[in-house]
């Protein structure tokens, strides 16, 4: 089959197989919670059922290791949606085993909880595979469009509902913003395809230097939006703190990394070659990230919002990977983002497994979790060392490959500044760590036990946070290889 | 089993201390059968491993550079943007060190069954051993300096550990804590050179490094400078002066401790290191001549000091000291045969000694020789067993130490100076006397101590083995060097093909030097027997004769002071001023103003978070705008 242009279009729907099965496994999630009653199924048929749906596309997703085709010129399917697909879909998965305890009892519509992961999972992916700007765009929405839903997922928590509605209604300014900028750059290149818009701007843009510009800021503005990128961020601490916890992992795990695919996709892609006008953009926006970021979150006293400005700081790291794009910073950054899914997610699960015993977000409710839960004090211990960059954890050894690779590439200014951030980010991690050990638990000082899935995961995420710190071959070596695919 | 298998070695012990550290309480008698089976592993592999390596051996000598590297990246980011290689490297001096290492560790662990029975943390105890034996083992077949500097520092730690294993008494805390600063500072030595080497080669791997130091492409002062910091590692690791104070107090450990580590094992790793850089030391003779220097000067200084010593276990470790500056008088003069030849018999002779020393400890929980005395009829086992070990260390023929000591004295006339020749075989005549001074004031003339002699008793089966195996392993060990015998045991070339890394090297006695040597030492036996065999009186009337000599040697020459003072006066003196510059500049200004004005940034930052959607939107607008105003303005 042609497209109107001529060009032959490749209709292979097994491409798409991993995304079909997600999808199709929502649609079964919500039928099942509609009619539970009818078919008498347990509650805990919805995560199991889309475990398995995920477990599924996880390993069909393997197929394409090594090919590089694409569906109709508008995902492409190749080793960087590879990677992407099975980040995404094992997040997905470690999200909904950690959490399944905590929805019975803080989530009001199961089904639709469930469901909105395995949507906006099938979102990210696409964000990380488009070649196309309308296809990404459509991505992002079904991303973001979950997402808003999920946030006011909480049952008998006002805020929930505030921050849903905040985080819809920037949202909606913000996509305006980037699809503003995507229309200015599709009237500059001519095209929406990467392929196209690349030969496009590569060519030269002759009296369009303006409109090239404001279509770049928009889109720079749009993105930093979805990533949290200050000053676009705003949204960020009241969405995290008003969401449920399991979608406040999710939020800080996938949609982050998914922002920051496309970015790489972009930017190492179709805008590479503009590359003059939007680096110092970049950078400006990772150092008031960074920097923001890093000190507002001394002050809190939330565990949630610590995460939130936390989660910020960590944008802006990676944001210097997008500055300073090249082939030895797209793999750094594919190895952080998975060093720091792995690590925030063992941070966030352990909180979950917290909150469920406690009901306590304060930071000052972590007070003698040591005493009371040895094994818990020292999952989130080391989450936090590893989310400071303290070696032996994941969170040194990705960092000091990202930032070496920043500083290798002309911006050892950024890499300085991210180095002194990442100080000053131990300061309020060992708050909390202070918390756990040195104080006396407060009341109830009895030791308690986690839920044989609470232990599960967080001992996997733990091991894994031990392992990358250790010894981050084999993830490089996947990022790497992923990688090579860009910059062509 | 083969070389590319080698890593193996010491993953098993490594696997094996996780388990019993993790598992002590559970597991049955703490788990120390699991950490011998583990060793006798070790052992059989290491064999398979000699035997692999033997194969290699074409053309009159053994393939040592070609393809016994194996190696996996630790971690490579864009091919060589940033890269650190694990690998392994397996040659003659490393198979050396493997069988070393193996039997001794093996021999110790089982001793320490029925020495360390009963005591508390019997299982941490086998735990630390197979930490130990992981690292030296990782040590040895390290082909990379990272690798290998990891390996250095936690053969370090097990050293600490275990000379601090009974941490409840003061003096073994004390002698941790001195053990291990002191063989830190030589350590900070080795660090620096590793780096210099990898800024002149850009490689970390010791094969390149050698080879780009011999194609000459680092400049002279610059590997001289190189080498004797990788030297004072060495020193500290193998308690060579001035950082061989260390190792006497390190004498506070469990016995077997200071057999395995700090007689047979970790204190050779410095002349390992030497070894295996041997021949970048052959093209800077500056360098290496500072470790023939310092070597003759410790072997000299050590055998003198063990002569007034009274401890058992302290002379023995005097011992070490000096015949640790043997083997680095060795590698001084070039041979590296000669240096790994008595590495290999030392092992397990002076393993003997101490395991002796151990069971005379066991049986009469006495240390001082001026407690012992007419032990042979109460510990006849014991008292025949040490007798070899001390004929071996004293150079008596047939005996091990004969033949290596007979071989570094030759290489030494031949190598340097004929006073340092002079002063080695006056030193070796010395240890002949040291030595005859123990045996004759443990275990012969009469007890000195009634009680602790009548409450003696024969050391248990586990125990005794040990001790008959290395007595015979201390017998019979220097004759691998003859050709004809280390032929019939499979070793192709002969032992002096397997620790020479450049051409054959075939061991032959030179009759003047055996001869002189020889005589020498039965003289100072016979000296030594007919002074100390009769009263006491007569032995204290040395220390009449020369009050101010033995002072001298009784104090260590003063170094200890010495040292204690610098410490008092120099180091802490300017602590105090680090201090005070800490406290007031560094933390209350720097760190306390700087968090104070970080602080302060996130709190006012803080309120631009005020909740309401508007002034959301606002930051949003005003950010979109300045960017796209700062990017038409640079346009």
């Amino acid at each position: 089959m042609r497209d109107i242009l001529g060009h032959s279009l490749n209709f292979q729907y097994e491409l798409l197989l991993p995304e079909i099965i997600i999808a199709i496994t929502a649609t079964l999630v919500v039928g099942a919670d509609a009619f539970r009653n009818e078919l008498r199924l347990g509650r805990r048929i919805l995560p199991w059922l889309s475990v398995i749906g995920l477990v599924a596309a996880l390993v069909v997703s393997l197929l394409w290791i090594d090919t590089q085709r694409n569906f109709a010129r508008l995902i492409t399917i190749d080793n960087y949606t590879t990677f992407f697909r099975v980040l995404f879909t094992a997040t997905a998965i470690v999200v909904i085993v950690g959490s399944h305890e905590y929805v019975e009892r803080h989530i009001g519509h199961i089904g639709e909880f469930y469901a909105l992961i395995l949507l906006s999972t099938v979102g990210a992916i696409y964000m990380a595979a488009a070649r196309d700007l309308l296809t990404a765009y459509v991505a992002i929405e079904v991303l973001s469009f979950s997402l808003y839903v999920a946030v006011s997922l909480a049952r008998n928590d006002p805020r929930s509902g505030e921050a849903a509605l905040k985080y819809t209604l920037l949202g909606g300014v913000a996509s305006a913003m980037l699809l503003y900028g995507l229309s200015l750059l599709y009237g500059v290149a001519g095209s929406t395809q990467y392929t196209e818009i690349s030969g496009a701007l590569a060519a030269g843009t002759g009296g369009m230097t303006l409109p090239l510009i404001l279509g770049l800021v928009l889109i720079v503005a749009g993105l930093g939006f979805k990533a949290s990128a200050v000053p676009f961020h705003m949204y960020t601490p009241d969405a995290y703190e008003g969401a449920p916890l399991p979608i406040t992992a999710y939020i800080s795990a996938t949609s982050k990394a998914a922002v920051l695919a496309l970015f790489l996709r972009w930017f190492s892609g179709p805008l590479l070659p503009a590359l003059p006008d939007w680096q110092w953009m970049v950078a400006l926006i990772a150092v008031l990230t960074m920097g923001l970021g890093n000190l507002v979150a001394l002050q809190q006293r939330n565990i949630k919002r610590l995460l939130a400005y936390s989660s910020i700081g960590q944008v802006g790291y990676m944001l210097m990977a997008i500055t300073t794009v090249s082939v030895v910073s797209a793999s750094a950054l594919l190895l952080h983002i998975g060093g720091y899914l792995v690590t925030n997610l063992a941070v966030f699960m352990a909180v979950i497994a917290f909150y469920n015993r406690t009901g306590t977000e304060e930071i000052s409710g972590f007070r003698g979790l040591a005493q009371t839960n040895p094994y818990l004090a020292l999952v989130i211990t080391a989450g936090m060392f590893s989310l400071g960059g303290m070696p032996l954890l994941a969170g040194f050894l990705t960092k000091f490959i990202l930032f070496t690779a920043a500083a290798d590439g002309g911006f050892l200014w950024l890499a300085t500044f991210a180095v002194i951030m990442s100080t000053v980010s131990l300061y309020y991690y060992l708050q909390v760590i202070k918390q756990m050990y040195l104080y006396q638990p407060d009341g109830d000082a009895r030791r308690w036990r986690l839920s044989p899935t609470g232990y599960l995961t967080t001992a996997v995420l733990l091991a894994g946070t031990v392992v990358l710190g250790v010894y981050a071959t084999p993830l490089y070596t996947l990022a790497d290889r992923a990688t090579r695919v860009l910059f062509v | 089993m083969g070389m590319e298998q080698v890593w193996l070695l010491p993953a098993i012990p490594a696997g094996i201390f996780v388990v019993i550290a993790l598992f002590s309480r559970i597991l049955p008698r703490g788990g120390d059968w699991l950490a011998i089976l583990g060793l006798i592993t070790v052992t059989v592999l290491g064999v398979l491993v000699l035997i692999d390596f033997q194969g290699s051996f074409t053309g009159g000598h053994f393939d040592a550079h070609g393809n016994n590297v194996f190696a996996f990246d630790w971690i490579r980011v864009a091919d060589d943007f940033f890269a650190i290689e694990f690998s392994t490297f397996v040659d003659a001096i490393a198979v050396t060190m493997i069988v070393v290492v193996s039997i001794v560790a093996l021999m110790v662990m089982v001793y320490s069954v029925g020495y360390m029975h009963g005591e508390a943390r019997y299982g941490w105890y086998f735990a630390l051993l197979s930490f130990f034996t992981a690292a030296m083992l990782t040590l040895v077949v390290s082909g990379n300096m990272i690798l290998l500097y990891l390996a250095w520092e936690g053969v370090g730690l097990a050293s600490y550990l275990l000379i601090g294993f009974y941490w409840e008494r003061r003096t073994a805390a004390e002698a941790a804590k001195k053990a291990f600063i002191t063989t830190r500072i030589g350590d900070v030595g080795l660090l620096i050179g590793i780096i210099l080497l990898w800024r002149a080669t850009g490689s970390f791997d010791i094969q390149t490094i050698i080879e780009a130091a011999r194609a000459g492409a680092i400049g002279e002062t610059y590997l001289t400078v190189s080498m004797i910091l990788l030297f004072a590692g060495a020193a500290g690791k193998s308690a060579q002066f001035p950082l061989h104070v260390w190792l006497p107090d390190a004498m506070e450990g469990p016995t077997p401790v200071s057999a395995l580590i700090h007689a047979a094992t970790m204190v050779v790793a410095g002349v390992y290191l030497v070894a295996r850089f041997s021949p970048v030391y052959a093209e800077v003779l500056i360098a290496r001549d500072v470790v023939l220097y310092i070597g003759l000067l410790t072997a000299l200084m050590a055998a003198t000091m063990g002569l007034v010593e009274s401890d058992i276990k302290r002379v023995l470790a005097y011992s070490t000291v000096s015949q640790l500056g043997f083997m680095f008088v060795a590698l001084g003069v070039g041979s590296v045969t000669a240096a790994m030849f008595h590495l290999f018999t030392h092992a397990f002779f002076k393993s003997l000694l101490f395991l002796g020393s151990g069971s005379v400890i066991h049986a009469t929980e006495q240390q001082t020789v001026e407690q012992l005395g007419g032990l042979r009829r109460k510990l006849p086992l014991t008292a025949t067993t040490f007798t070899i070990g001390s004929l071996a260390l004293a150079g008596v023929p047939i005996f091990a130490g004969f033949f290596s000591k007979d071989e570094i004295l030759l290489e030494t006339l031949k190598g340097a100076p004929l006073a340092a020749y002079v002063a080695l075989a006056f030193t070796a005549a010395l240890t002949a006397l040291y030595t005859t001074r123990l045996v004759v004031l443990t275990f012969f003339g009469e007890p000195r101590n009634r009680h602790a002699h009548e409450h003696a008793h024969e050391a248990p089966t586990s125990m005794a083995g040990p001790l008959v195996l290395l007595a015979a392993l201390a017998t019979v060990a220097g004759f691998v060097a003859l050709d004809g015998v280390g032929k019939a045991l499979g070793f192709a070339g002969g032992f002096g093909e397997l620790v020479f890394l450049e051409e054959g090297h075939h061991f032959k006695l030179d009759p003047a030097v055996a001869f002189g040597a020889t005589a020498a030492s039965l003289v100072a036996i016979a000296l030594g027997w007919a002074y100390w065999s009769g009263a006491a009186e007569r032995a204290a009337r040395a220390r009449r004769w020369a009050p101010e000599l033995h002072a001298l040697l009784v104090n260590r020459y003063y170094l200890d002071n010495l040292y204690q003072a610098a410490i008092d006066r120099v180091v802490l003196g300017l602590a105090r001023v680090v201090a005070w510059f800490d406290k007031r500049i560094i933390n209350e200004t720097g760190v306390d103003g700087g968090a104070q004005t970080i602080g302060y940034f996130g709190l006012r930052l803080k309120f631009l978070q005020t909740g309401r959607i508007p002034n959301y939107a606002l930051a949003m607008a005003v950010g979109l705008a300045a960017i796209a105003l700062l990017a038409f303005g640079t346009q």
